[in-house]
């Protein structure tokens, strides 16, 4: 049935009521004509009264269903119209799928204009149709269940147009879209007006089963797909031809891409489907080659410091699942293998230096210590600026790299002491060049490293050591560099940590005013003055590391034993009950020695002093041999050698030795140097400065942190059962685990040997049937 | 505040310079010519939200032009009061006219007007 055989626009006498059908068939051909004049764009000579009324007519005399099949027929005829004369001749050339040629991108650009064309004249129609229909719209289709008109007409344009059973349409129209984005992801311009009302265009659309948009049940798919494979051939092509800033480059200007095209003419819940697999086939399929890429990978950027790459990668490689862990692991290896170097340039040094360790280069024990927290600060100051300018500061980042940092200075066994001594270095050399807030940023970074030791109560042990040799032969820097080192320390790990540090410093106060007392006592006292000014630091024996319980062998001159009397009475009378012990290897003394050029000043050790004192009573020229100085002064073996190595092999050479040579040996023979010149008056004779232990020296300090850490042990095992009394023996276990970490990791074996030794001394029992449980015996 | 609302609204059907509808209501034996104005009718009626659109309305002189034959006078003057003031007096009228006011706002889709005369007649 063709429009043409309707009598057209012809106005007809009013009908007799006589019959109901006839009416109706009036009604609906003026109807019909006019929905076909609407149409045909006619719609201006159209009343919308007239019309509305014929509609309210029919459905008033319940003839809406009548009404509403007509309109379906009329509007699905002329879609097959449209179909055949309008959207098939605008069919693309074939093989739209070869997309090589631009005459094909034409020709689908233009398919899709006529398309815009008939979808926005459908649409305009129906919104006139759906206008005089209205009064159905309202009563007919509700009663009935079926669809508004308006959504009768997108239905119709869906099955007779978009998914016509009589034309490839369907076909034509997704391979002509997927082949204009193909176009534009090649670079080309597409026009993406053409290709927008397509799409928005099957979004109004519903497909009838899944009440989805036909956008998502006949597109979307077949674009995802297209899409896959799109990215999974370029993703291949890309990690072949690009180092990996530039893939990266690529790979993020894509997703933009994706992205602004799912903005511009898709929909919105495309966007993440669209993502996925941009990132699945461009990144997590490439994590590892990206990263492991030869001469531009991760690694050459870290080596470089290209933080741009990084942070690229950071937020490229954050879009997937591994992405971060894969990023996290090659970093924290990188920092490992660094760190494994540096740990093997110092101990490469150390055993390079071990055959002349002796020979009196003192410095390069402290030296090779300094370089290694060094290298170290350096590196964890690379990992931070990484972390910081790259890494957006990311947690799981930083904890990794500590892991890192914490798992290769670990590795080093000397690494408590390296610490230690590096701030030592600090603390003492401070005023060299650097400012207070210099040294006080460098101590701060140290702290970083400090955290990362398993082992605190060995640094602590070295760093009693050395905080006392700085303390008893002034070498600080300032009091409050020191204070503020242990206050940083504290903070770390508690008042525990640092009492005895404390205690340390509160000796050197006291000493200093008891001096002052001292001096008074003298002045008002009638005894014979001391023919040398004596200056006593008093120190208690459980605050500092050195044995202090004897002391050790040494003939002192008579003058200061007489000294040290008038000092011992003075403090017995002031604090009964105490008991004095002197340390004569610690002390230092000021004495004058007058040589052929002029007199100097020597500040010498207390044993040094011993040494020259002998030289007094003897003639210019008269030598003395090892054997007699040691036998008369009967300073210890070792003290006096190095003593010995100071004053006559060192850089000021105040004693002449026979034969030369670097090393003392018994039956040397040693001359008071007459001709010794220097152009200074006041000679810091250099004691042994503090420097990396010898493996003796290390193993005795290794077998006391083994001591402290068995009354560590024990205390917190009494400790925890006094508070439990009873308890499982793993739980034990864990429970004194717990509160010893922060200082060392104990191991179960030695908490277990601690647990049978406070059993042996009935401090604990097994519990009577359960053996692996323990009572607390009070 | 809606009293004044509806008393300035009936004033503004009756005694306005700017009206730009006109509806000639009736047929050829009782005709009569309505002023409105459209933004008012197309606001409150869905019928003539439709009717005065781009798409329908018919212009004479800068008016648009409305010819709505099977409705008399007398009960569109009882619908255009009721759209404009959104009052109605059903007690003062012809039993016939309620009736047709009743098939009119049917056709007219004033649901409310329709609902409220229907409760009237029961």
């Amino acid at each position: 049935m063709s429009s043409r055989k309707q009598p057209k626009g012809k106005i007809r006498p009013p009908k007799k009521p006589n019959s109901a059908d006839a009416q109706f068939n009036d009604n609906w051909d003026r109807l019909a004509q006019a929905i076909r004049e609407i149409h045909k764009k006619n719609a201006s000579i159209l009343s919308f009264e007239e019309l509305y009324r014929n509609a309210y007519n029919m459905v008033l005399h319940k003839n809406g269903d009548k009404l509403y099949n007509g309109v379906r027929e009329v509007i699905t005829q002329h879609l097959e119209e449209v179909a055949v004369s309008q959207v098939v001749p605008a069919f693309p050339l074939s093989g739209a799928s070869s997309s090589q040629t631009n005459p094909n991108g034409a020709g689908g650009a233009n398919f899709l204009k006529v398309l815009k064309t008939v979808w926005e004249d459908h649409t305009t129609c129906m919104l006139m149709i759906r206008d005089i229909l209205m009064y159905m719209d309202r009563v007919y289709a509700k009663t009935a269940n079926v669809p508004l008109v308006y959504d009768l007409g997108l239905d119709l344009f869906r099955d007779t147009i978009v998914r016509s059973q009589n034309y490839p349409i369907q076909n034509h129209l997704l391979e002509v879209l997927l082949q204009q984005i193909k176009l534009e992801r090649e670079n080309e311009i597409i026009d993406r007006t053409n290709v927008k009302a397509s799409i928005d265009m099957l979004l109004e659309l519903t497909d009838a089963s899944t009440k989805d948009t036909v956008y998502a049940t006949d597109f979307e798919n077949k674009f995802l797909e297209t899409s896959s494979e799109y990215y999974r051939v370029e993703g291949q092509m890309l990690v072949g031809e690009y180092d990996a800033p530039e893939y990266m480059k690529k790979v993020d200007k894509r997703l933009n891409e994706e992205e602004q095209r799912v903005r511009h003419y898709l929909s919105q819940t495309t966007e993440p489907k669209i993502r996925n697999i941009v990132e699945e086939e461009l990144i997590s399929k490439h994590l590892k080659t990206v990263i492991e890429m030869e001469n531009s990978g991760l690694i050459p950027m870290l080596r470089n410091e290209k933080m741009d790459d990084l942070g690229r990668m950071y937020k490229l490689f954050g879009r997937v699942v591994k992405g971060h862990d894969e990023m996290k692991s090659a970093i924290s290896d990188y920092i490992r293998e660094l760190g494994k170097a540096i740990n093997e340039t110092v101990t490469s040094n150390t055993t390079a230096e071990g055959g002349n360790a002796a020979s009196g280069d003192k410095q390069t024990g402290a030296t090779v210590a300094v370089r290694w927290v060094q290298e170290v600060l350096d590196l964890k100051d690379k990992f931070d600026k990484v972390q910081n300018l790259a890494l957006s500061n990311d947690k799981a980042f930083q904890t990794s790299f500590n892991e890192a940092f914490e798992y290769f200075i670990n590795k080093n066994s000397k690494s408590p002491e390296f610490i230690s001594l590096f701030i030592d270095d600090n603390l003492k050399k401070g005023l060299k060049g650097k400012t207070e807030e210099e040294v006080d940023s460098v101590l701060d970074k140290t702290i970083t490293l400090f955290r990362f030791i398993g082992e605190k109560d060995v640094f602590e042990r070295y760093y009693k050591q050395h905080l006392a040799k700085r303390l008893l032969l002034g070498r600080s820097v300032s009091d409050d560099a020191e204070r503020g080192m242990i206050g940083k320390l504290k903070v770390e790990c508690g008042y525990q940590f640092t009492t005895k540090l404390e205690g340390m410093f509160n000796d050197m106060r006291i000493s200093s005013d008891t001096m002052t007392d001292f001096k008074e006592y003298l002045d008002k006292s009638v005894l014979e003055k001391p023919k040398l000014d004596l200056s006593v630091t008093v120190l208690t024996s459980t605050f500092w590391p050195m044995n202090l319980s004897a002391s050790p062998r040494c003939n002192l001159p008579p003058e200061l034993t007489k000294a040290c009397g008038t000092f011992q009475n003075f403090y017995l009378g002031r604090h009964s009950g105490r008991r004095l012990t002197w340390q004569s290897n610690m002390g230092t003394a000021d004495i004058r020695g007058s040589f052929k050029a002029r007199k100097h000043e020597l500040n010498v050790s207390t044993y040094q002093m011993v040494i020259l004192l002998m030289f007094n009573d003897k003639q210019d020229g008269e030598s003395l041999s090892y054997e007699q100085i040691k036998g008369e002064s009967d300073i210890p073996e070792a003290d006096l050698k190095r003593n010995l190595q100071s004053l006559a092999c060192a850089k000021y050479k105040i004693l002449v030795k026979e034969p030369k040579g670097k090393e003392i040996n018994p039956g040397d023979q040693f001359n008071f140097n007459n001709d010794f010149t220097a152009p200074l008056q006041r000679i810091k004779i250099q004691t042994v400065a503090s420097k990396v232990e010898s493996e003796g020296e290390r193993k005795e300090t290794r077998e006391k942190v083994e001591e402290a850490r068995k009354h560590q042990t024990e205390a917190a095992i009494v400790r925890i059962m006094k508070d439990r009394k009873t308890m499982e023996h793993n739980l034990l276990i864990a429970e004194v685990v717990k509160q010893l970490q922060s200082r060392f990791m104990p191991n179960p074996a030695l908490i277990k040997k601690r647990i049978e030794a406070l059993i042996e001394r009935e401090y604990l029992e097994r519990a009577t049937g359960d053996r692996r449980v323990y009572n607390y015996l009070a | 505040f809606f009293t004044s609302l509806s008393k300035d609204f009936s004033v503004l059907l009756d005694h306005s310079d700017d009206y730009n509808v006109i509806i000639r209501v009736g047929d050829e034996k009782n005709e009569k010519t309505f002023q409105a104005h459209s933004v008012i009718l197309r606001a409150r009626s869905p019928y003539f939200k439709r009717a005065l659109s781009n798409d329908w309305a018919r212009k004479e002189d800068g008016s648009t032009v409305f010819t709505k034959p099977n409705v008399s006078p007398a009960v569109f003057e009882i619908i255009l009061k009721y759209i404009y003031s959104g009052t109605i007096d059903l007690n003062n009228q012809d039993p016939s006219h309620i009736l047709e006011l009743l098939i009119a706002s049917d056709e007219l889709l004033l649901q409310e007007l329709f609902n409220h005369v229907q409760d009237y007649l029961l």
